[in-house]
C-alpha cells in the first residue's frame, strides 16, 4: 500500500536525483512554477464537478459550472505565461482564449439562469431532483 | 437592296403571327387582320421588286451569278454538323465538312418565283379580305395564310436542300391547314387528311433524294452541290446510276407535292377548303414548288436520260389523263383542278424534255391565268351564294361584268390563244417536245400534248358556256337536294362582287393577258428581229445562268448578247443515239426544208387543236346542248370512267387503304387476344402468388417477429427503464463516466506502462 | 515561469483561498452563502492571474465575472426565494448513492489529473529544459518597461499585446463573440418573460391564450388592440 501512496505523493514533487527530499520541497515551495498553476486548475476543477453532481439546488449547480470554466481559465493563463517565456510567438492567445470563455461564459449564466426562471415559475421549486418530467 | 431580300419570308411570318396569337385575344377587327395581312405580303412584294431589280438590273447587278444572303447579309449557322463521309459519287471515300445555314439565295431562277409568289400572293390575299368577310375564323385564316407565305418563300429563296424541304413541309402543313380550314365539315377534314398524307409519300422521296445528294457531294448548298454535279458523266438511258436514284427520289417528291400520276388525288378534293386557298396554293405557288425544285435541281436530272423519259411521260400521262377527266366534272372548282393538274403535266413534259426555260415560264403564265380563273370561280360562288354547281348557273355574264371578262381573259389564255399569255408558253412546250433530243418519244409526248390541249379548251369552253352564257338555271329547283338541301326552295339572285374582290382580278386579267410576252419565242424572229427579244427581260435569257448546258458542261455566264440555244443540244456522247430516236420535229423539216416553216407549222397546228376545242365546245353547249347527253350515251364507258375520275381513289381505297386497316384489325386482334392473354394471364398468377406470401408472411414471419419482440421486452424493460431516471445530475454523472473512459482509452498505454512501474518495482 | 519571492508567498495565498472558498461554495447551504465564496473564489484566482502577468485579464474577470455574472447570480437567488427553505430542514446534497458515486469518479479524476499534470511537465521540461537565461532576460525585459506615474510601478505590456492581438487576428471570434452576446440577451428576454408580458406584446398563440382567459379572466385586458 505504501508503495503505492509515496510515488503517488512522489508526483507532486517532480523527483530529481541527487537532492534530498526536502529541500526539493522547499524548492518547489518557494519557486511555484507552472505545474502548480495547473494542479491549482485541477483540483477547482475537481471541485466544480462534484458540486454539479451532488447538490440539489439548481443555482449551486450553476456556480460549480462557473469553478469549472474559471479552472479551465487560469489554465490558459498559466500556459500563456509559460510559452511567453519560452518564446513562442503566439503566447498571447491563451490570454484571448480567456477573453472568449468568460464571454461565453457570461452569456450562458445570463440564458440559463433566464431558463431557471421560466422553469420555477412552472414548477415552482429550485430542487433538480423534483423537475424529472424525462422519466421513463 | 437585294441585301435586304431575309425580310421577304420575314415580313408575312411577321404578320401571320401577330394575326395568330393576338387576333383572336385581342378581338382585331377585320380590317385591321386583313390590313396586317396584306400590309406585310406588299410590303415584302415591294421589297422582292426592289431587290430583283437591283439583282438584275441594278447599278452593279449581281447577274447572272447567284447573290446568297450569307456574303453580305442575313444568314446564321443552322445545323454546324461535322464530318461526313461521302460514299458515292465519283469522290467516294473523301470526307466533307457538312455545315448547314440559313441563307437566302438570290439568283434567276428563286427571283421569278419570288415575284410570283409575293405578287399574285398579294391579289389573293386582297380578294381573300373581301372573300372571307363574315367567317368567325377570319384571324386564323390569315395566320394560316401568312404562314403558307413564309414556308413558300423559304422554299424558294433557301440556299440549300435543307431550307427547301423545311418549306417543303411548311406549305404541306399550311395546305393541311387550310383545307381542312372548315374544320366542322367532315368532308374538308378527310381532304386535308388525304392531302397531307398523299404528300408525305411524296416527301418520303424527297427526303431519300436528299440524303443521297449529301452521301455523294458532301453539302446541301446549291452551289457546291451543283459545282460538283456538272463534272459527272451523263447517264445515259438504260444506264441508272446514283444521280438517276437521286433523281427519282426528287421526282417523287415532285409527284407528291405538284400532284402528278399517281399522287394526284389529293388536288381536287383540296377543293373543300375556302377558294383563295384553292387559287393561292393549289394553282400559283405551292404545286410549282415541284416545278421549282426540278428546274433548281435541272443539272442532275439532265445527268439521267431515263428520269428525263420519265419525267416527261409522267407529265404527258398526267395531262391527258386530267383533261379527260375535267370534262365530265359539274362542281367548278372541280373543273378547275383537274385543269391545274393537267397543266402541272404540261410543265412537267417541258422539263422532262429539257426545255427547263419553258417549264418556269408556264409556271408562271399559270399562275397568272389559273389564279385569275380561280378567284374569279371564288367570285361566282359569291355572288350565287356558295353555289358551285354548274348546272345551275347559266347566263351570269351580265350579272357579275367584272368577273366575266377577267374570266374571260383567263378562258382565252389557258386555250392558248394567241396574244394571250398561255399561248407562248403551250407552244413552246409543245414544240419543245416535238423538236427535243434529250429523250427519245418525243413525238409521244408531242401527240399527248397536243390532244391535252385539245381537251383543255374543250372543257374550258364548257366551263364559260355554262357559267356565263347561255340560259340562265338558277332559278331552277334542284333535281336532288344533294348541295343546298337547307336553301329550299329560295331562288338567290346573282351579285357582282364587291371591290375588294374584282380588283385582283382585274389585275391578274393584265398580267395574263400581257404577261406572256416575256418569252416571245424564236418563231416570231422575222417580227422581233432577235431569237429573244428584249435582252435579260426575256425569260429565256433571264433563266440561262440556272440551266446547265450539256454541251459546255458548264452553267452558262455569258451576257445579253449571248443567244440561248433554240432546243439545246444534247451532249456529244448521245450524238450517236440521236440517229437512232425519231425526232418530229426533224422529220418535218426534212419534208419542209426551212426550219422557221417547221416552227410556225406547229404554232398553227396548236392554235388549230385550240380552235378546234373551243369549236366543239361551244357547239355541244351553245349551239346544240342536247349533244353533250347523246354523245355521253355513245362513249358510255369512257364518259363514265372520267366521271368517275378513273376510279383512281376507288383504287387506293381497296389496295392501300382498307389493306392497312385490316392489317391493323390483324395486329389489333392478335395483340388483343395473345400478348393481352398473357399479361392478363400473368397478372392473375401474380396475385395468387401475393396471396400465398401474404398469408405467409402474415402467419408466420409476423408471429416470430412478435415473439421475439416480447421476448426481448420481457427481458430489458426493467433494465432500461431504470437507467430513464429523468434526474439530470444522473445523466450528468454518466457524461463525467464516459468522459474518464474516453480519457483513459486516449492514455491507454501510459496508463499501462505506469501500472507496470509502479508493481514492478 | 519561475515566480520567487513575495510572488510566490502571494502564490501561495491565493491559491489556498481559492480552493477553500471553491470548496466551500459547494458544500455551503445556504445559496447565497454559496454565492458570496464563489465571489472569493473568483477574485482569487483574478490575483493569480495578475501573478502570471495577465492583468488585463484579471481585471476582466473581476469586472465582468464577479461584477456582472456573480450580481446576476444574486439577483436570480432573489427571485426564486430560496432562503426560508434552506434555514435547517431541508436536504442540500443528493441522495446517497449519487453523491457517493461522485465522490468515487472525482477521487479517480484527482489522481488522473494530478498525474497527467506531473507526467506532462516532466516530459516538458525534458523537451524544453528550463535555462537559467530565461529568468534573466526576463528581469531585462521587466526593467525596460515604461515606469508609472507614482514610479512605484511599471507599466506593462500585457494589455498592449492582447488588445493588439484580438483586434486584429482574432477580430472575427470577437465579432462573433459580440453577436453571441446579442443572441444570449435577446434569447434570455424572451424566456423570462410572464404570461402577462407576453400577452401585451402579443406573442402567445391563440389556443394557448384561450385557455390562460379562461383561468385569469384579466389576461383579456391586457391584449393590445388590433387596428
Amino acid at each position: 500500500m505504501l508503495n503505492l501512496l509515496i510515488p503517488t505523493l512522489a508526483f507532486l514533487f517532480q523527483e530529481e536525483a541527487g537532492r534530498g527530499r526536502l529541500s526539493q520541497t522547499w524548492d518547489a515551495a518557494a519557486h511555484p512554477d507552472l505545474a502548480k498553476f495547473l494542479v491549482i486548475g485541477a483540483l477547482l476543477f475537481i471541485i466544480g464537478v462534484a458540486g454539479v453532481l451532488t447538490r440539489r439546488n439548481i443555482i449551486v449547480i450553476f456556480m460549480s459550472i462557473e469553478l469549472i470554466l474559471n479552472a479551465a481559465n487560469l489554465n490558459f493563463i498559466a500556459f500563456s505565461r509559460y510559452l511567453q517565456e519560452m518564446g513562442s510567438v503566439n503566447a498571447v492567445a491563451g490570454q484571448i482564449f480567456t477573453v472568449f470563455v468568460i464571454v461565453v461564459a457570461a452569456a450562458e449564466a445570463a440564458i440559463g439562469l433566464g431558463i431557471v426562471i421560466a422553469l420555477y415559475r412552472n414548477k415552482e421549486t429550485i430542487w433538480v431532483d423534483e423537475i424529472d418530467l424525462l422519466k421513463w | 437592296m437585294y441585301k435586304y431580300i431575309w425580310l421577304v419570308p420575314l415580313l408575312p411570318l411577321i404578320g401571320a403571327a401577330i394575326n395568330g396569337l393576338l387576333g383572336r385575344r385581342f378581338r382585331f377587327s377585320e380590317q385591321l387582320i386583313g390590313g396586317i395581312a396584306v400590309g406585310s405580303v406588299a410590303l415584302a412584294f415591294l421589297i422582292s421588286v426592289a431587290a430583283v431589280y437591283s439583282y438584275g438590273f441594278g447599278g452593279h447587278p449581281h447577274w447572272p451569278n447567284a447573290y446568297l444572303t450569307s456574303q453580305d447579309g442575313f444568314s446564321f449557322d443552322w445545323i454546324p454538323g461535322g464530318a461526313v463521309s461521302v460514299n458515292h459519287g465519283t469522290e467516294a471515300g473523301r470526307f466533307a465538312l457538312l455545315n448547314i445555314e440559313w441563307s437566302y439565295q438570290l439568283d434567276p431562277l428563286s427571283s421569278i418565283f419570288m415575284l410570283i409568289v409575293t405578287g399574285v400572293g398579294l391579289c389573293i390575299f386582297v380578294f381573300a379580305t373581301g372573300y372571307m368577310h363574315g367567317e368567325t375564323g377570319f384571324y386564323r385564316f390569315f395566320a394560316y395564310m401568312g404562314l403558307f407565305m413564309f414556308a413558300m418563300l423559304v422554299l424558294v429563296m433557301g440556299s440549300n436542300f435543307l431550307m427547301m424541304f423545311v418549306g417543303w413541309e411548311g406549305v404541306g402543313l399550311c395546305s393541311y391547314l387550310l383545307i381542312g380550314y372548315y374544320f366542322d365539315k367532315q368532308e374538308a377534314a378527310n381532304a386535308s387528311r388525304k392531302a397531307f398524307i398523299t404528300n408525305r409519300v411524296g416527301d418520303f422521296g424527297f427526303a431519300l433524294a436528299i440524303f443521297g445528294i449529301i452521301a455523294t457531294f458532301g453539302s446541301a448548298q446549291y452551289t457546291e452541290v451543283f459545282n460538283q454535279a456538272k463534272s459527272y458523266d451523263i447517264e445515259l438511258l438504260g444506264h441508272w446510276g446514283v444521280l438517276s436514284w437521286i433523281a427519282l427520289g426528287l421526282f417523287i417528291g415532285a409527284c407528291g407535292k405538284s400532284a402528278q400520276l399517281p399522287l394526284h388525288v389529293w388536288l381536287p378534293d383540296a377543293m373543300a377548303g375556302p377558294t383563295p386557298v384553292s387559287a393561292l396554293i393549289h394553282a400559283a405557288t405551292m404545286v410549282t414548288a415541284g416545278l421549282y425544285m426540278v428546274t433548281r435541281t435541272n443539272v442532275i436530272f439532265q445527268h439521267s436520260q431515263t428520269m428525263l423519259l420519265v419525267v416527261a411521260l409522267v407529265g404527258a400521262g398526267t395531262a391527258i389523263f386530267a383533261a379527260i377527266i375535267g370534262i365530265t366534272q359539274n362542281d367548278i372548282k372541280k373543273v378547275l383542278a383537274y385543269s391545274t393538274v393537267s397543266q402541272l403535266g404540261f410543265m412537267f413534259m417541258a422539263a422532262g424534255v429539257g426545255a427547263f426555260v419553258i417549264s418556269i415560264f408556264h409556271v408562271m403564265t399559270h399562275a397568272f391565268f389559273k389564279a385569275l380563273m380561280f378567284l374569279g370561280a371564288g367570285s361566282v360562288i359569291h355572288g350565287m351564294h356558295h353555289e358551285q354547281d354548274m348546272r345551275r348557273m347559266g347566263g351570269l355574264k351580265k350579272y357579275m361584268p367584272y368577273t366575266y371578262w377577267t374570266f374571260f381573259a383567263g378562258w382565252l389564255a389557258i386555250c392558248g390563244i394567241i396574244p394571250f399569255s398561255g399561248f407562248w408558253s403551250k407552244d413552246e412546250i409543245l414544240w419543245n417536245a416535238a423538236s427535243t433530243t434529250y429523250i427519245p418519244l418525243g413525238w409521244l409526248v408531242w401527240l399527248i400534248g397536243t390532244i391535252a390541249a385539245t381537251c383543255t379548251a374543250f372543257y374550258m369552253t364548257r366551263l364559260m358556256a355554262m357559267t356565263f352564257w347561255g340560259k340562265e338555271r338558277f332559278h331552277e329547283k334542284p333535281e336532288h337536294h344533294e348541295i343546298h338541301g337547307d336553301h329550299g326552295n329560295a331562288v338567290h339572285v346573282p351579285h357582282e362582287s364587291p371591290r375588294s374582290m374584282w380588283v385582283p382580278l382585274v389585275v391578274l386579267a393584265v398580267l395574263a393577258t400581257i404577261g406572256g410576252f416575256i418569252g416571245i419565242g424564236a418563231a416570231f424572229k422575222p417580227i422581233t428581229g432577235t431569237d429573244h427579244p428584249g435582252g435579260r427581260l426575256h425569260i429565256a435569257n433571264w433563266l440561262r445562268p440556272v440551266i446547265w448546258d450539256p454541251v459546255t458542261r458548264e452553267f452558262p455566264t455569258g451576257g445579253e448578247h449571248g443567244l440561248v440555244a433554240e432546243h439545246p443540244a444534247p451532249a456529244t456522247e448521245t450524238a450517236h443515239a440521236e440517229s437512232h430516236w425519231f425526232n418530229l420535229a426533224h422529220a418535218v423539216d426534212n419534208v419542209v426544208r426551212d426550219h422557221w416553216v417547221t416552227e410556225v407549222l406547229f404554232i398553227i397546228i396548236s392554235l388549230l387543236v385550240a380552235g378546234i376545242g373551243i369549236g366543239l365546245g361551244w357547239l355541244f353547249y351553245v349551239k346544240s346542248p342536247n349533244l353533250p347527253g347523246i354523245w355521253a350515251q355513245r362513249l358510255r364507258p369512257l364518259y363514265s370512267a372520267s366521271y368517275n375520275k378513273f376510279w383512281v381513289d376507288e383504287f387506293y381505297g381497296w389496295a392501300i387503304t382498307r389493306r392497312v386497316m385490316d392489317a391493323a384489325r390483324g395486329v389489333y386482334a392478335f395483340d388483343s387476344r395473345l400478348v393481352d392473354g398473357i399479361v392478363n394471364g400473368l397478372a392473375t398468377l401474380s396475385r395468387g402468388v401475393s396471396r400465398v406470401v401474404g398469408g405467409i408472411d402474415k402467419y408466420l414471419v409476423d408471429g416470430i417477429v412478435n415473439a421475439i419482440a416480447a421476448f426481448i421486452k420481457r427481458l430489458m424493460s426493467p433494465l432500461l427503464r431504470a437507467a430513464q431516471t429523468g434526474f439530470t445530475q444522473n445523466y450528468a454523472l454518466v457524461m463525467v463516466l464516459g468522459l474518464m473512459i474516453a480519457v483513459a482509452l486516449f492514455f491507454a498505454r501510459d496508463i499501462a506502462t505506469m501500472l507496470q512501474k509502479m508493481f514492478a518495482s | 515561469m519561475r515566480l520567487s519571492g513575495y510572488e510566490a508567498l502571494f502564490f501561495w495565498i491565493f491559491a489556498l483561498a481559492a480552493i477553500f472558498a471553491g470548496l466551500l461554495t459547494v458544500m455551503a447551504r445556504n445559496a447565497v452563502h454559496s454565492a458570496l465564496f464563489l465571489i472569493s473564489s473568483l477574485v482569487s484566482v483574478a490575483a493569480l492571474f495578475v501573478l502570471a502577468g495577465a492583468e488585463f485579464i484579471a481585471g476582466v474577470q473581476v469586472l465582468v465575472y464577479v461584477g456582472g455574472v456573480m450580481v446576476l447570480f444574486l439577483f436570480v437567488i432573489m427571485l426564486v426565494n430560496v432562503g426560508a427553505e434552506e434555514r435547517g430542514r431541508d436536504e442540500i446534497f443528493n441522495k446517497q448513492k449519487q453523491v457517493g458515486a461522485s465522490l468515487i469518479f472525482c477521487f479517480l479524476l484527482v489522481a488522473g489529473v494530478l498525474y497527467a499534470v506531473s507526467q506532462g511537465y516532466k516530459g516538458m521540461q525534458a523537451r524544453n529544459p528550463p535555462n537559467a537565461d530565461a529568468a534573466v532576460q526576463q528581469a531585462l525585459r521587466d526593467r525596460s518597461l515604461a515606469v508609472g506615474a507614482t514610479r512605484s510601478s511599471r507599466i506593462t505590456l500585457d494589455t498592449e499585446k492582447v488588445g493588439s492581438s484580438l483586434y486584429r487576428y482574432a477580430s472575427l471570434p470577437f465579432e462573433i463573440a459580440s453577436i453571441l452576446l446579442l443572441v444570449a440577451i435577446i434569447g434570455s428576454v424572451m424566456l423570462a418573460r410572464t404570461l402577462r408580458q407576453e400577452v401585451s406584446a402579443d406573442d402567445v398563440d391563440p389556443e394557448t391564450l384561450q385557455e390562460e382567459k379562461a383561468l385569469d379572466p384579466e389576461l383579456a385586458k391586457l391584449e393590445p388592440k388590433s387596428d
